[in-house]
């Protein structure tokens, strides 16, 4: 039986050596994975993008509003400006999400709808949040699985166009995720010197307002329970050291791109 | 690795057809069952009970090929629930994680030749012993007597 015992922990051995002899060469650089999934990301982000350019907002005040901040942020929190590539949407939903390749779309109403620039800001900060930690794609993995991703680039099949929108719009991430997200977005204010309890005083507000059909169901019932969301942000962000907050616009300037968006949601 | 022994008596025609059947059962359980690996081992364990009281030679044979099945189980369940994880969770495909897969088809491989070779070597009646799974099937089969 010693001698069994012996040859048996031999070839476990054996095992885990030839293992950890092989991590030391770079598979992931000499299959080119990473390179791979980024094209995947950035063709998947093209042909979803392309499904909101008829909406698109070209206003130059509020594009350069929405970049200024955007560019704050960034700026403040060492995120690379150029993976960050925000465009405003005229919709009635109020909603923002995150695409494949670093593509933020803000619908016009929530820009509307929110009390300050600081709710603002938590917005753009949560879905930054989940740009940089890469959420978006491990979604789409796996909800609609790596080879549908695939085919969908190489078919240019519009259908999936549309369904891999309706999964990325219209439902939660997963719950670690989700909180992940929040945690990173508070880190992210208040590097940019923004109250992040701004980001708790949004969702507080749309769950007073949840019978509101406009309000797209992956902010009102985002996974952790949005009590839970509110009150862990809170602590989190409470526990933090910040430096004195700081408005990133001039109120006028928040005031003017509310107006000039007003405007623009009553053409037509 | 793999050793021609000379066994206590020489097998007749049948015992060596179904000890070489024990090897072939879980050659094309892999070839069914992938990529799911629990389906090799539950062939050879069926073929085991079913020849439980065979003679000692065929016994022998569907005892260490029941054997070798167990580590290339735990191997495969890993590599399995790894790549599921991977598929369902965490999206991203590391070095380590291809270290194993790599590792993985290259022990299943080994086991797959050998388990080919001594299929081939059993049917002729030669009694061909592998190294930790035969010394483990004749523990195994002594403490039973």
């Amino acid at each position: 039986m010693k001698k069994s015992l012996f040859q048996g922990i031999i070839i476990a051995l054996v095992f885990i050596s030839i293992w950890l002899c092989l991590t030391q060469i770079k598979w992931v650089s000499i299959f080119e994975i990473e390179k791979k999934t980024d094209r995947l990301e950035k063709e998947l982000g093209e042909l979803l993008i392309k499904e909101f350019e008829k909406t698109k907002i070209e206003n130059i005040f509020v594009t350069n509003t929405i970049d200024s901040l955007v560019t704050k942020i960034c700026k403040a929190n060492q995120i690379d400006r150029k993976n960050i590539k925000p465009q405003i949407i005229k919709n009635q939903e109020i909603n923002a999400l995150a695409l494949p390749d670093g593509h933020l779309i803000i619908y016009s109403s929530l820009i509307s709808k929110t009390k300050s620039q600081e709710e603002l800001a938590a917005i753009i900060c949560h879905e930054i949040a989940h740009i940089q930690l890469n959420h978006i794609m491990k979604k789409l993995i796996t909800e609609v699985g790596l080879s549908v991703l695939i085919s969908s680039i190489t078919g240019n099949n519009s259908e999936s166009t549309g369904e891999f929108l309706k999964i990325i719009s219209s439902s939660a991430f997963d719950r670690n995720l989700e909180k992940d997200a929040d945690l990173n977005a508070i880190d992210y204010l208040l590097k940019a010197k923004i109250n992040p309890e701004a980001l708790a005083n949004f969702l507080y507000a749309l769950s007073i307002d949840k019978n509101n059909d406009v309000i797209n169901l992956s902010w009102i019932s985002s996974h952790p329970e949005l009590e839970k969301r509110v009150n862990y942000i809170i602590k989190y962000s409470k526990d933090k050291e910040h430096a004195k907050f700081q408005n990133i616009l001039n109120n006028s300037t928040w005031e003017k791109l509310k107006a000039e968006l007003n405007k623009i949601e009553l053409e037509n | 690795m793999v050793q021609i022994k000379e066994f206590a008596y020489t097998p007749k025609e049948h015992e060596s057809e179904a000890a070489c059947n024990s090897y072939l059962m879980s050659l094309i359980a892999i070839i069914v069952g992938l990529p799911f690996p629990i389906v090799n081992l539950i062939a050879t364990l069926i073929f085991y009970l079913g020849n439980r009281k065979s003679t000692y030679f065929v016994r022998w044979h569907c005892t260490q090929a029941l054997l070798s099945q167990l580590s290339i189980l735990f191997i495969n369940s890993f590599g399995f629930w790894w790549t599921i994880s991977i598929v369902f969770q965490e999206g991203s495909i590391t070095n380590n994680y291809i270290a194993y897969i790599i590792a993985l088809f290259l022990f299943n491989s080994i086991e797959f030749i050998a388990t080919i070779y001594t299929a081939i070597q059993t049917r002729k009646g030669i009694h061909v012993e592998w190294w930790f799974y035969g010394t483990l099937a004749t523990t195994f089969l002594n403490s039973k007597k």
